[in-house]
């Protein structure tokens, strides 16, 4: 993510002050600066790129783990989401998907595949998880996205501040700790009409929902 | 593209990854073939990539990273995944119409599929209907949620298409008809029996598991 700098020092010398305006890492740009190292990853087997995203995205990723109910194998699901983000990198197309968007769908799916496997049963698993869950963009054969699906992640991010604690609550209890709607209902010792309420408004907050049918 | 979508909460618990496996399926195949929702689930992946950020951080232990390159000199570079089959044809493995149907009644033939499944509470069936047939009116103890896979229904609440996702509760009352010239089929996902209404066909309950 440095490359432009470490191209031209001494420009950059000179420019200090100014080199923000030409940095790659400015958060205004749709191609974020995670995505830049996922496809330098994917292209070029870099690891010093690898490495900045396992810095960055690996305690997040942990967290996750713990909070899902996997505190005993929460740095072997990290494990599985690296070795799995670096197999898939040459499929990231930043085109398609935010890098942190792109690695949150992966340790989902890597989630839901530890579990799936840890609770199996004789039968066998007829579909894979990732028939289930999709990776964004991996395989649409869609020509370059519109700019609204780059800019959803920014939008996301923004507004996500602004959501009052109740409405936080609820969405973060079923994304983090993967509660169904009814589940947080319960756990909050509230009717499930209000979590559907309340996840309905933070969704519009977000701009998430875009039309709904029946609302 | 299709008419009928899965509403946002449905989204949402797809995107969470907490839907049980069939209805994550029937979520997936809609997806497929609808850019509309796959872009309402874009937005939803990056409410969880946001609140995942949010999150705190827990660190790592001494050695991980060096855990990991290890394991990746022992495997293969970075290349493209092999093709999969399409997920229905990985769970069928064949044309829909060359399945072992078994005749219910009338119009109906179904195939269940729960047993390919495990580990979750609800019934996955194949339901077809033949072209131009109708089915006795019924509602639903549960949800039912069910995606068109070939022709086209029409009932009291619409025409639904192939791609087209319903979700029915016990409020909904429904006589499906397939319209159009092709047998309807469709992956249903019943969590629980439903109950038929009409006069005749009601003796018929203790039948319809």
């Amino acid at each position: 993510m440095m490359d432009k700098t470490r191209s031209a020092p001494a420009r950059v010398k000179e420019r200090l002050v100014t080199t923000t305006d030409q940095n790659p890492t400015r958060t205004d740009s749709p191609r974020d600066p995670w995505g830049q190292l996922l496809e330098n990853v994917g292209r070029h087997q870099d690891r010093a790129a690898y490495q900045a995203l396992f810095e960055h995205f690996g305690p997040q990723i942990k967290y996750y783990a713990m909070a899902n109910g996997l505190a005993s194998h929460a740095d072997e699901l990290v494990q599985e989401v690296f070795v799995s983000i670096w197999r898939r990198s040459c499929l990231y197309d930043w085109r398609k998907a935010a890098a942190s968007t792109w690695i949150f769908t992966i340790a989902r799916n890597q989630r839901i595949d530890m579990l799936r496997k840890m609770r199996r049963t004789r039968v066998e698993r007829s579909v894979a998880t990732d028939d289930l869950w999709q990776i964004p963009g991996e395989y649409e054969d869609e020509p370059v996205t519109s700019l609204h699906r780059l800019m959803s992640e920014k939008r996301v991010r923004q507004s996500l501040s602004q959501l009052p604690e109740e409405q936080l609550t609820v969405i973060a209890k079923v994304y983090m700790e993967n509660k169904s709607h009814q589940a947080v209902a319960d756990e909050l010792e509230i009717p499930l009409g209000t979590v559907k309420s309340r996840v309905r408004l933070a969704l519009n907050k977000l701009k998430v929902i875009l039309q709904d049918q029946d609302s | 593209m299709s008419q009928h979508h899965p509403d946002s909460l449905t989204l949402m618990e797809y995107s969470a990854g907490n839907l049980s496996e069939p209805l994550a399926l029937c979520v997936r195949l809609h997806l497929d073939q609808c850019p509309y929702c796959r872009s309402r689930v874009d937005m939803l992946d990056s409410l969880g990539a946001v609140l995942m950020e949010h999150q705190p951080r827990v660190s790592l232990p001494e050695g991980s990273f060096e855990a990991i390159l290890a394991r990746l000199d022992q495997t293969p570079p970075a290349s493209a995944p092999p093709p999969r089959p399409a997920p229905l044809q990985a769970l069928l493995g064949r044309d829909l119409n060359q399945l072992p149907w078994k005749r219910q009644f009338g119009d109906i033939s179904v195939l269940d599929i729960t047993d390919r499944f495990p580990d979750q509470p609800d019934r996955v069936v194949l339901q077809k209907l033949a072209a131009g047939g109708k089915a006795p009116a019924h509602t639903h103890r549960g949800n039912e949620t069910t995606l068109v896979l070939q022709g086209a229904f029409a009932d009291q609440n619409g025409v639904f298409r192939q791609w087209d996702f319903v979700a029915l509760d016990q409020h909904h009352e429904h006589t499906p008809v397939a319209v159009g010239c092709e047998d309807c089929i469709t992956l249903s996902v019943l969590s629980a029996p439903v109950r038929l209404t009409g006069r005749f066909t009601r003796l018929l309950n203790p039948f319809i598991r």
